[in-house]
């Protein structure tokens, strides 16, 4: 599937999310949905910085906290395949242009 | 009173009245049966277990029987009854005292819920345990007993139960499940080792179970700090090793090993991530049990 570029992320409310992270790796239960998840680096990272963001963030903006942070950003086609995955699971969502 | 201490006389009159108040780690299971094979069962591989006095409260209480019907005297059945209900469909009655273990597990797996309940083996050393998650197939059953012929004390073959406060793993040990070419290999590992009479043609192939060990029977009350978590992989003639596994990976997997991880929601989430966090962690392929039991005996001296 492919997703306008302008497109605006929101993690789910934080308290919505039970997270454990080891070595990298993420290990999130999703209380609204009751399932957990295991998230590589690059979704560990997507997902702390949606968490963090005080604004629905699109995908290059993802990028850019990303690279402020230090972390390996991965690709905008990466990205934006996390950002995807993550509104399939519940773990974030599209929301309305501000 | 342990089951040794009945005579056959006294242990098939309890079978048959009131029921056999036999105690397997935190779960008392009233036992019903009229059947030689299952008092034949209980004498060997739960000989060492306690008896509950006649009227003592039970978790469970359930009855191997055979059906009410013709098949009484055609190719005779026998069905396992949990609260005078049958869950589930007859089996050849050459396989009662499978089913009766097989039921056990059932009552434990979908009753027993202030635990989080793995599919797993698990032994210990010096307080310390080595969960064995793992499917069907995956040699875990066959690990098991060979490193409880070497010393480590039985927890359970087929159900590690995590206490919810702590994490830590509460015994369940019962009869160890062998199945086909488990069944020789360990019978040539351990010559000591006491199995019952295989049976065949069972849903699970052959089968065979292994008397707990005494020892392990006796510390049933005393609960191990979970140290190892190793999902183990039969590979006919694989060296034995380890290969760490990480942690976050562990989790998802001893989830998928739970059978009631959903139930317990956020503390099953939570406790899971306590073991873990405390746990190594690997995956481990064998091929020869000397090997792998001589491999985990290592782990342990320098732990």
């Amino acid at each position: 599937m492919s997703l306008s570029p302008a497109l605006r992320w929101r993690s789910v409310p934080i308290e919505a999310l039970v997270l454990r992270e080891w070595d990298g790796e993420i290990v999130v239960r999703n209380e609204r949905s009751g399932s957990t998840h295991l998230l590589g680096p690059l979704a560990s990272q997507v997902l702390k910085v949606l968490a963090a963001a005080d604004r629905p963030l699109t995908s290059a903006e993802v990028e850019d906290r990303l690279a402020a942070t230090g972390s390996s950003p991965g690709t905008a086609v990466e990205v934006a395949a996390v950002l995807s995955e993550f509104g399939r699971l519940g773990l974030a969502e599209p929301a309305a242009a501000a | 009173m342990i089951v040794d201490d009945l005579s056959r006389r006294e242990l098939a009159e309890r079978l048959s009245d009131g029921g056999l108040r036999l105690r397997t780690g935190p779960v008392v299971n009233r036992i019903q049966s009229r059947l030689p094979s299952v008092l034949d069962g209980i004498a060997l591989h739960y000989a060492d277990h306690v008896v509950e006095d006649r009227g003592a409260f039970a978790d469970f209480h359930v009855r191997i029987a055979p059906p009410t019907n013709a098949r009484r005297w055609i190719a005779p059945q026998v069905r396992f009854l949990f609260d005078g209900a049958s869950p589930f469909l007859p089996l050849p009655a050459n396989q009662a005292f499978a089913m009766l273990e097989w039921g056990l597990n059932w009552c434990v797996s979908s009753h027993c819920h202030q635990f989080l309940i793995v599919h797993s083996a698990s032994v210990a050393k010096a307080g310390q345990a080595l969960l064995l998650p793992g499917h069907p197939g995956s040699g875990k059953s066959t690990l098991c007993a060979g490193l409880v012929s070497r010393g480590w004390r039985l927890l359970s073959d087929e159900l590690t139960l995590l206490e919810l406060a702590t994490g830590r793993v509460v015994p369940l040990p019962r009869p160890i499940s062998l199945k086909n070419a488990s069944i020789d290999a360990v019978r040539r590992f351990a010559p000591e080792a006491r199995l019952s009479a295989v049976v065949h043609d069972t849903a699970k192939g052959s089968v065979a179970h292994m008397k707990p060990p005494t020892e392990s029977v006796h510390q049933a009350a005393d609960t191990a700090q979970a140290r190892w978590i190793v999902f183990p992989q039969y590979q006919s003639a694989a060296p034995a090793r380890l290969h760490p596994l990480s942690r976050a990976r562990t989790f998802i997997h001893l989830a998928d090993h739970a059978f009631n991880y959903d139930v317990h929601a956020r503390k099953g989430f939570e406790l899971l991530a306590q073991v873990v966090s405390d746990a190594d962690c690997f995956a481990f392929e064998y091929g020869v049990l000397r090997e792998a039991t001589a491999l985990f005996d290592h782990l342990a001296s320098r732990a």
